[in-house]
């Protein structure tokens, strides 16, 4: 059988490596065989890819492994039900170089001694929605005090959540928040284990089957109250491998650039589509946004802000123990780079903290 | 003696220690008394010294505080959980779940047990279908339970029961088994009627047996009470478990490792001293 | 005595007590009956459509996963790494269970720890386990190996201390070296332990198996077949789940049993 022979293969292929790591530290390699990129979710889909960022684009095309086949570098996408906090563990033990994560669970990580740069934003202002059993009564936030609400915790939805609690005068003790990840709240809420949950763009599938309705949106409320995710990589990484690394921000901004405009809409929902979540949940996640104030890799004012206050908010949440600083943390060299080749320096529009355009409305073209 | 006794005169070093020498001056060394402190603080050297070097490592930085927190920080982890009530409420809670699931899935394996135990038909119509429930693991139920019951609190006192069910009422079958022949035979003889056999003869020799299916359930009671916190809690010992595995907080995942080790081990301290009561007063209790 | 009782309920897992009575076919009432009983909840429709399927989808769903190979490719990823974990765990449970029996001060010193961390459930630990060992198979090997460990320890020490004092006495009489003793005498009069012992590593490291596909990443495996099932609400999917999972832990039992057997035949033993 084969999958019995790879797996015994690659598990003595992983103990052999985990026994030589143990017993030395490992130096920088001159060019890495392999290029291993985590992602905050569990995806969909065969092969498996995810949806609600351009990387997604690059993944379904292959545009990275097609980048890499002539240096003879494979690139490996691994995929990970626990979200950002199981990534965390992932890039602990060194078993991804780079990651595409949200931003409290890469706060999380730094906090914690992870030495990682951030190379570009990949899917900026996602929504939250609370969703409750269609019979419910449950009709605002407020009603959440002393019922059971899933909350997947240790991902950028856990800390809007909380924020929006907040917003509405409760604390997270005033509910009962019970840990669940995408699929398990899904499961927990149809069957009425919860009284209602907090989660993306996975509940629209639920909502249209009528098993869930969405009480609370953050489309169209302040953009703080939306999650950004960003892709990340490793320092030790990017050290060694600088070129790999801006080849690797190419091609995340080619996808970015297709995937912010609005011809394409469409078809990037079709792309997304393949991750099991339907075209038209992305419609409904996108629903009177542009294409290009999502999709943009800019690592602008309103991306610092919002990491910064992320950073504080963890900290008075207890989520964080120590204060973070993000100086440092944002390489856009790479990003500027990759802009300056693709011509598209002016392509984006730059956002101030609160999310408002700076210099003029430079909208992409339609 | 006892086996352990022979094994140790057998496999110890021949040849006798050499006595001490003679002490003019200075009293006699208390070897005897040296000895029997140092016998006593064996089972500590292990612990200690793994403590010792938890500590050095963290110190000297030879392992990164994410990977292995130093142990101070989870003393202080663990004494601001006390200090704010927290721990109280977790342990209260993880304590009520294998509370209630443990004593529903001990009345039911008494029960369950008592019956195959005290009739042949009911024996043999339910115990193979009870062997073959018994194979399917409790998380390999929990999916089951949980599309049945969600994920409240009868789902974990369910599976908690479950846990508890099977050695107690294996052990109950097992204790109304082995009432010696000659016993009952006896009984028989003398014309008891079918429940003075089972109040006075199979009863009483079935209790040892009973008790320690009951502390072989309590055991798996608690071992399962993590796993089934692990998966959907939104308090308890389990609970804290997986909080701090999402927010990478080691140290609170290490501060309840070591409550719920602490509390499982007094708890089955607990239980021991009262089964070895319960053998001990066991009637004509013959050493088997 | 005490720890011959404690462990029958181990061993009932193991060797699963007999009924006493007659009739074998009686054993089958109670399973038909429930199965009848469900066929009639799922045709008339009593309860929660979603959740109650009929017992016929569920075998359409085993013939569908067995055809489709998606079974096999599912159990055999599942027993792959049960295999790893079993093996490693096995030896070294054997190792420390040995001397833990045989060496008095190793068991001073050593046996009060290990007590202590029997007690805390395996699972407990797989926070750590996969920040120290990440989210791959490596971790779930080392998580395997654990569970397996346990039960082999044990038993293995327990066997070895409860060699009958009298054949120590005749190997002592007899002059026997250390060596002898233990190859000759104990670790002989320890072996029906140290089998119960690697059954029960077998079972419990298949039980691992199944929660590491739970709490460590996905892959494939027939844990993760359950879980999704669970998560879309295929109820079908779940059954048939915990019927293979069950099914497979019976079968490790039986072929156990009837690998002692053969060799208590050979070894002389009854």
């Amino acid at each position: 059988m084969s999958t019995f022979h790879s797996i015994v293969r690659r598990w003595a292929a992983r103990l052999a490596a985990v026994a030589l790591l143990a017993a030395a530290a490992v130096p920088a390699q001159a060019a890495p065989e392999i290029i291993r990129i985590g992602v905050a979710t569990a995806g969909g889909g065969d092969p498996v890819t995810w949806g609600g960022s351009p990387g997604a684009v690059a993944r379904v095309n292959n545009w990275l492994e097609d980048e890499f086949k002539p240096l003879g570098i494979q690139v490996e996408w691994l995929f990970f039900k626990g979200a950002g906090p199981a990534v965390n563990e992932a890039l602990s033990n060194k078993q991804i170089d780079f990651a595409y994560q949200g931003d409290l669970p890469k706060i999380v990580g730094r906090s914690n001694g992870l030495k990682t740069k951030v190379l570009l934003v990949s899917g900026a202002r996602n929504n939250l929605y609370l969703v409750t059993p269609p019979k419910s009564e449950i009709g605002s936030i407020k009603d959440l005090k002393d019922h059971t609400v899933s909350i997947f915790r240790g991902t950028n939805g856990h800390l809007v959540a909380i924020n929006l609690l907040a917003a509405h005068g409760l604390a997270e003790r005033d509910i009962k928040g019970v840990n669940l990840d995408t699929g398990s709240a899904q499961a927990a809420l149809v069957s009425n284990g919860v009284d209602a949950a907090f989660g993306g763009y996975e509940w629209f599938k639920v909502r249209d089957q009528g098993l869930a309705k969405v009480v609370y949106s953050t489309q169209g409320q302040d953009p703080a109250f939306t999650r950004q995710a960003a892709l990340l990589v490793r320092t030790d990484f990017e050290q060694s491998n600088p070129a790999e690394v801006q080849r690797v921000v190419d091609v995340f901004v080619r996808a970015a650039r297709w995937a912010s405009d609005e011809k394409n809409r469409e078809a990037l929902f079709g792309i997304w589509a393949r991750s099991g979540t339907p075209v038209a949940s992305w419609a409904a996640e996108f629903d009177q946004q542009q294409l290009a104030v999502r999709n943009s890799p800019l690592v602008d004012d309103f991306i610092i802000g919002r990491y910064k206050a992320v950073v504080a908010d963890a900290l008075k949440l207890k989520l964080i123990r120590r204060e973070v600083s993000i100086d440092g943390w944002f390489d856009t060299r790479y990003l500027d780079n990759a802009l300056k080749k693709q011509g598209l320096e002016n392509y984006w529009t730059a956002y101030d903290a609160k999310g408002n355009p700076k210099a003029g409305p430079l909208v992409a073209e339609k | 003696m006892s086996a352990e006794a022979e094994l140790s005169t057998v496999l110890r070093p021949r040849g006798g220690k050499s006595a001490p020498p003679e002490a003019h001056v200075l009293p006699p060394v208390p070897w005897g008394r040296i000895s029997r402190l140092a016998d006593d603080a064996l089972p500590w050297l292990l612990p200690f010294s793994l403590l010792a070097l938890w500590f050095a490592g963290a110190e000297q930085g030879w392992i990164s505080p994410q990977v292995l927190p130093p142990p101070q920080f989870v003393w202080e982890t663990l004494r601001d959980l006390a200090s704010s009530g927290d721990l109280w409420l977790h342990v209260s809670a993880s304590l009520t779940r294998v509370g209630v699931g443990f004593a529903a899935g001990a009345v039911i394996g008494l029960a369950l047990g008592s019956a195959m135990g005290l009739s042949r038909n009911f024996e043999t119509y339910v115990l193979p279908t009870f062997n073959a429930l018994v194979q399917i693991p409790v998380l390999a139920w929990l999916p089951f339970v949980l599309l049945i019951v969600g994920i409240g609190e009868p789902l974990k006192y369910i599976l908690i029961a479950k846990a508890a069910l099977v050695p107690v009422a294996v052990n109950t079958l097992q204790g109304f088994r082995q009432t010696p022949v000659t016993l009952r035979e006896v009984g028989e003889v003398y014309g008891y009627s079918r429940r003075q056999q089972v109040l006075e003869i199979v009863l009483p020799h079935a209790v040892p047996t009973l008790f320690t299916g009951v502390r072989l359930g309590f055991t798996k009671a608690w071992l399962s009470l993590v796993v089934v916190e692990l998966v959907a809690s939104s308090e308890g010992l389990g609970y804290l478990i997986v909080y701090g595995r999402q927010l990478f907080q080691l140290d609170l995942v290490m501060a309840a490792v070591i409550v719920v080790g602490a509390i499982g081990y007094a708890i089955d301290r607990v239980l021991e001293r009262l089964e070895t009561a319960v053998h001990r007063s066991r009637p004509g209790a013959s050493a088997r | 005595m005490t720890t011959a009782t404690r462990d029958a309920a181990e061993r009932a897992a193991v060797r699963p007590l007999r009924p006493a009575g007659r009739s074998r076919w009686r054993g089958l009432v109670l399973p038909v009956a429930a199965v009848g009983l469900w066929w009639l909840l799922a045709l008339l429709d009593v309860v929660n459509s979603a959740l109650l399927v009929s017992p016929f989808k569920v075998i359409g769903t085993m013939i569908d996963q067995v055809m489709s190979g998606r079974l096999w490719r599912a159990l055999s990823a599942s027993l792959a790494r049960e295999a790893a974990g079993f093996l490693i765990g096995t030896v070294s449970g054997l190792v420390l269970g040995a001397l833990l029996g045989l060496w008095p001060l190793f068991n001073r010193i050593v046996g009060p720890s290990f007590n202590t961390f029997k007690q805390i459930s395996l699972f407990a630990w797989i926070p750590l386990i996969s920040v120290w060992f990440g989210l791959g198979d490596v971790a779930k090997v080392v998580f395997l190996s654990l569970a397996a460990l346990v039960p082999v320890v044990v038993n293995t020490c327990d066997g070895i201390r409860t060699t009958p004092v009298g054949l120590l006495e005749v190997a002592r009489v007899y002059g026997f070296t250390r060596w002898q003793i233990v190859t000759q005498v104990v670790l002989p009069a320890a072996l029906p332990s140290i089998f119960t012992g690697v059954y029960l590593a077998l079972i419990y490291s298949w039980l691992a198996t199944i929660g590491a596909e739970y709490l460590l990443v996905a892959g494939r495996g027939i844990g993760n077949t359950l879980i999704e099932g669970s998560e879309h609400f295929q109820m079908d999917l779940v059954i048939f789940g915990m019927f293979v999972i069950g099914l497979v832990g019976w079968l490790m039992n039986a072929s156990a049993r009837a690998l002692e057997r053969r060799l208590a035949r050979w070894a002389g033993h009854s």
